[in-house]
């Protein structure tokens, strides 16, 4: 059996999650400079927001998923009213909100520990059921063909949103000079806790997502942070478009080099296409 | 004569950097429609001064009047109320096209076709941008970021405009060109407009007064032709001033 099909498309899939994380890590970081560590586990609260309502209050999933998605959004902007907005005040440099971020991190790391446990968690009830499509020789199930479509919509819709409306255009001006974008009338920490809100939103999303595909447990978030960080760096820092090239690179090279490796080494791939890009293209496939 | 309305004062205002004082009791007045120079050397503490009322650094003491009516600045809200800063250094968005910068300009403005209008209308004062639109502001030469950072602060129409050094890195006879476009928004809009400027002779030709800032403190104000006449300005920048 040619098992390329079924590495292309799982490299899709995970190129998909990834490219989620991606944009909106760097959604969040080229407005405010700083790398957002509680990210990643703002995703596995959208997830965990779903399995809460869903399985355990057994309310109708499609509520459950916009409860979730709202959920992690909300978490994200309370994040930066009380914590990065007071610190950004002061003037507190990138490092320190780096390691507000951590503590952060590792807070609602052990809460999702303490509320649900470390056991892993589906959010499909049912995985014998899903509908499976076959494409190219590979298969495919009903959630992940619906990952590679929330992937292709949310990079649309962030793409129309930066460069066709106003409130696209203030984010990137505040990416571009925070002062002037300030000078020129926006309401700079406004306009940044609605990025926090889309930007944790769409994480919740990836979360949601993973839950139903393969689930989540509490410590997944660093992980997938990680995958998020990588595919901003190799794709150029503060470019959307590389955010999502870096983020299909990623997953390409991870899961075509399980084809010839053992299957442990796949972070382990990320971070060695890191150091080579670290090394040899620093600033990424689109920044020159 | 008729007393021209005060739009801003600031009233013996001071500002600390931790524990430098740059601004020691400055006074300052806007008139309606009047070109004022502030001019002063190296870490007089000019930009201090248009920083302060824009909110960027805080007031340590003193007043700032708008209109008669004392205001803690708010950025976004000193831009609401009709004040435009062009800050140092030629700060365009380098890469937003420079269409985007003039739109980003009209932030404030809501109406889609009042921003069009207003697009059309500082393309006229400032025609070399008209041809560049669809460009990264990035890419354009020193003078033309200058002239798109004064195009950008028209499109709010302020009723005040705040230049900082907009002479600074260019050839002559593009400060020329600057100062001239300068002259021109004040006739055409009778916008009120404050030139900070290190020392250059020639800004004395298209303000009608100045006030000269010394390490903190105004140390002497009068009119454009007090002001070339006197050698003031000699003394404070070879620091002869006791
Ligand atoms: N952010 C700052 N922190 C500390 N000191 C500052 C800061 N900005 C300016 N200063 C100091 O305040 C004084 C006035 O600066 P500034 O207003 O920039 O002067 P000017 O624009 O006349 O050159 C200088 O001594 C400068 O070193
Ligand atoms: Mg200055």
């Amino acid at each position: 059996m040619n098992v390329i099909p079924q590495l292309i498309l799982n490299s899709i899939i995970a190129g998909s999650i990834y490219s989620l994380i991606a944009i909106s890590f760097s959604l969040i970081y080229n407005v405010t400079k700083f790398f957002n560590l509680a990210h990643g586990v703002l995703a596995i609260i959208g997830g965990y927001t779903v399995f809460y309502f869903a399985q355990i209050l057994n309310w109708n999933i499609y509520i459950a998923i916009t409860f979730g998605i709202v959920f992690a959004g909300f978490i994200g902007l309370i994040l930066d009213k009380i914590i990065y907005l007071p610190l950004r005040r002061r003037k507190a440099s990138n490092m320190i909100l780096l390691v507000a971020s951590l503590g952060i991190m590792t807070a609602l790391q052990a809460l999702l520990s303490i509320l649900f446990t470390n056991e892993f968690r589906t959010l499909s009830r049912n995985i014998n059921e899903q509908k499976i499509f076959q494409l190219l020789n590979g298969s495919l199930t009903q959630t992940q063909v619906i990952i590679i479509f929330v992937a292709i919509l949310i990079t649309i819709f962030i793409v129309l949103l930066l460069f066709k409306t106003q409130f696209g255009k203030a984010i990137r001006a505040i990416s571009d000079d925070d002062e002037v974008a300030k000078i020129v009338g926006i309401n700079t920490d406004k306009i940044i806790s609605y990025v926090f809100f889309l930007g944790s939103a769409i994480a919740g999303i990836a979360g949601i997502l993973m839950g139903f595909d393969i689930g989540i447990e509490p410590t997944m978030g660093l992980n997938l942070l990680l995958k998020g960080i990588v595919a901003v760096i190799i794709g150029g820092i503060g470019n959307v478009y590389g955010s999502v090239l870096g983020a299909f690179v990623l997953g390409f090279a991870e899961n075509f080099s399980m084809w010839k490796i053992a299957g442990e080494w796949k972070d382990a791939v990320a971070f060695i296409l890191l150091i080579i890009f670290l090394l040899f293209k620093p600033r990424g496939i689109m920044n020159k | 004569m008729i007393k021209k309305e005060i739009l801003l004062q600031l009233k013996n205002i001071s500002v600390h950097y931790g524990g430098v004082k740059a601004l020691d009791g400055v006074n300052l007045e806007l008139d309606e429609g009047e070109i004022v120079a502030l001019m002063g050397p190296n870490g007089a503490g000019k930009s201090t001064i248009l920083k302060v009322i824009f909110g960027l650094v805080p007031l340590h003491s003193g007043k700032i009047l708008w209109h008669q009516k004392e205001i803690t600045p708010i950025t976004y809200e000193v831009v609401q109320m009709g004040i435009a800063f062009v800050p140092q250094g030629r700060r365009v968005f380098s890469n937003l096209t420079i269409a985007e910068n003039l739109e980003i300009g009209g932030f404030i403005v809501d109406n889609k076709k009042e921003l069009k209008r207003r697009i059309e209308e500082v393309l006229d004062i400032f025609p070399v941008l008209k041809r560049k639109l669809k460009l990264k502001a990035g890419s354009l030469s020193g003078g033309e970021q200058q002239m798109l950072a004064l195009a950008r602060a028209l499109m709010i129409d302020p009723k005040i405009l705040l230049l900082d050094e907009p002479s600074l890195g260019l050839a002559p006879k593009v400060v020329k060109e600057v100062f001239n476009k300068i002259k021109e928004i004040n006739e055409r809009h009778k916008t009120t407009i404050l030139v900070v400027e290190h020392n250059i002779k020639s800004l004395l030709d298209i303000v009608h007064r100045g006030y000269i800032l010394d390490k903190g403190k105004i140390v002497f104000q009068a009119t454009s032709n007090e002001l070339r006449q006197s050698d003031i300005l000699e003394k404070v920048f070879m620091g002869k001033l006791a």
